[in-house]
């Protein structure tokens, strides 16, 4: 089965670059702009896996994250963001909030392989 | 190849067309002899008959004078003459039918002398009966001067017969072997014709085997470039993939890095405080628009100017600034920071702003490139 991703990122180039290479990679993705899009896609047609950035235009990326786990619990969540935590902040502040936490910079191939992972593909 | 074959088969037609011309042009001028021989028969069997007509004729004929003599009954007399009649006709279609055939034209020849001296012998029984004269009647009968010829006329008839039999049982013989002739012809030329037709239908076969070959190599030949087309098109395919997806990967790469860039500037020109990024010799690589506010200068009117020239530690002097004994200049040089120093800021217009600042080394693998130079506006400027 085609696993759902849902990537929600305020940037059209970063939606657009990641949609184009998960699709490829043979997922479905929805891509959206902000939480409120993303509360309604994840009530229409719940992911296998989100993708967030932390810093939205309209709201903070951790707490819609917050709120899409008060639908789907169980579904994993990786934060891709260009803010540049610590690894202390990672392990003890995010590790709880968040599945994965990657880096913008991280290549398309390392991220691919924690969607892999966490998707179970 | 195909011409060829057509060639062949087109030769092997025309000789099968040849023979089938022999085997009818043999046949016809075999059937001809047939026919000739045929006549020949007919003309010897006509000819077998007349002679015997003629001593049936003959007989019948005696016959009939002598019931005339006995009995006085002109029809015997009437019938004689109708025998002796149909004798001379015999005789004569008998010579007709052998006047191509000298010996027995001559034998013939030599019956109807005999014949006539018969017929002579009957003529004069008749005219003594008919005259009444049974003396003269006796006297011929007791003499019998025919009865001779009657014996020659007989054997000379067998003689003929006999040898128109012989001439029959040649011409039988020769119209046998006419027919077997013809037949071994006509077998032999349908022999030659099935054999070449065999060759023909080998041709054929032949030449639909070469092309079944060759389409079986020409579909294997085929079947390769299939394959090598395929297998082209899938590492053309893979090829694409990975370029695809490589610029895919530049272009996240180069996304990602500008959001960074574009994130971490956004960072440094949110800070209210004056940050000045410093070379190592102590000149402006870049400012926040922090300085801009406060001094008046455009990055453009900053950016590759010593740092002295618009801020120095409160208790420095301007000449010191650029000297090699500045301070702020020395600890960059040995790597220190400087934390919460007095200093001063000159503006565009010349004004003096005192300020806090700070000076943080910029370490690149625990090499000192420059250092950032942050002036907090704080108490001093209020003071």
């Amino acid at each position: 089965m085609t696993k759902h991703i849902l990537i929600v990122d305020d940037e059209a180039n970063v939606r657009d670059l990641l949609d184009r290479f998960l699709t490829g990679s043979g997922f479905r993705v929805t891509a959206v702009e902000s939480a409120d899009e993303a509360m309604r896609a994840v009530r229409q047609d719940p992911p296998h896996l989100i993708i967030s950035d932390l810093q939205l235009e309209e709201s903070d990326g951790l707490e819609m994250i917050a709120q899409l786990k008060s639908l789907l619990p169980d579904t994993p969540v990786i934060l891709l963001t260009g803010v540049l935590f610590d690894p202390k902040v990672v392990r003890e502040v995010l590790s709880g909030k968040v599945s994965a936490y990657l880096e913008k910079t991280s290549s398309l191939a390392r991220i691919l392989e924690e969607v892999k992972r966490l998707t179970g593909q | 190849m195909k011409d060829k074959t057509i060639r062949r088969i087109l030769g092997f037609f025309a000789v099968i067309s040849a023979v089938l011309v022999v085997i009818a042009v043999v046949s016809v001028r075999n059937i001809k002899r047939s026919m000739t021989s045929s006549d020949w028969v007919n003309h010897t069997h006509a000819t077998i008959l007349e002679i015997n007509g003629v001593l049936s004729s003959l007989r019948v004929g005696d016959a009939a004078v002598l019931t005339y003599v006995v009995t006085g009954d002109p029809q015997n007399r009437v019938a004689s003459r109708e025998a002796f009649s149909d004798v001379a006709e015999h005789l004569e279609l008998a010579k007709a039918l052998t006047r191509d055939e000298p010996a027995q034209h001559e034998e013939l020849v030599r019956l109807e002398t005999l014949v006539d001296e018969r017929v002579e012998f009957s003529r004069d029984l008749l005219a003594a009966r008919q005259s009444d004269k049974p003396d003269a009647v006796r006297t011929l009968l007791a003499t019998d001067a025919g009865a001779e010829a009657l014996g020659k006329i007989q054997r000379g008839v067998e003689d003929l017969t006999n040898e128109e039999m012989s001439l029959l049982d040649d011409r039988d013989r020769t119209s046998y072997v006419q027919a077997q002739t013809t037949r071994w012809t006509v077998w032999a030329g349908v022999a030659v014709d099935v054999i070449l037709l065999g060759g023909v239908a080998w041709l054929i076969s032949d030449d639909i085997a070469a092309r079944r070959r060759a389409a079986a190599v020409l579909q294997e030949a085929n079947d390769v470039l299939e394959a090598r087309v395929r297998e082209r098109t899938a590492a053309l395919t893979s090829a694409n993939e990975r370029l695809t997806a490589e610029n895919l990967e530049r272009s996240w790469l180069n996304e990602s890095q500008e959001h960074q860039l574009r994130y971490n500037q956004l960072i440094i020109n949110s800070i209210s405080d004056l940050v000045f990024v410093l070379t190592k010799a102590m000149n402006i690589s870049r400012i926040n628009p922090a300085v801009v506010r406060l001094t008046g200068f455009e990055a453009q009117d900053l950016v590759n100017k010593p740092f002295s020239s618009v801020a120095r530690l409160a208790d420095g002097d301007r000449a010191a600034g650029a000297a090699l004994f500045d301070p702020i200049a020395r600890a960059l040089a040995e790597g220190r920071d400087l934390r919460d120093q007095p200093a001063l800021v000159e503006d565009k217009n010349g004004r003096i702003t005192p300020v806090r600042l700070m000076l943080f080394p910029l370490r690149d693998r625990d090499k000192v490139v420059g250092g950032v130079a942050i002036l907090h506006l704080g108490q001093q400027s209020n003071l």
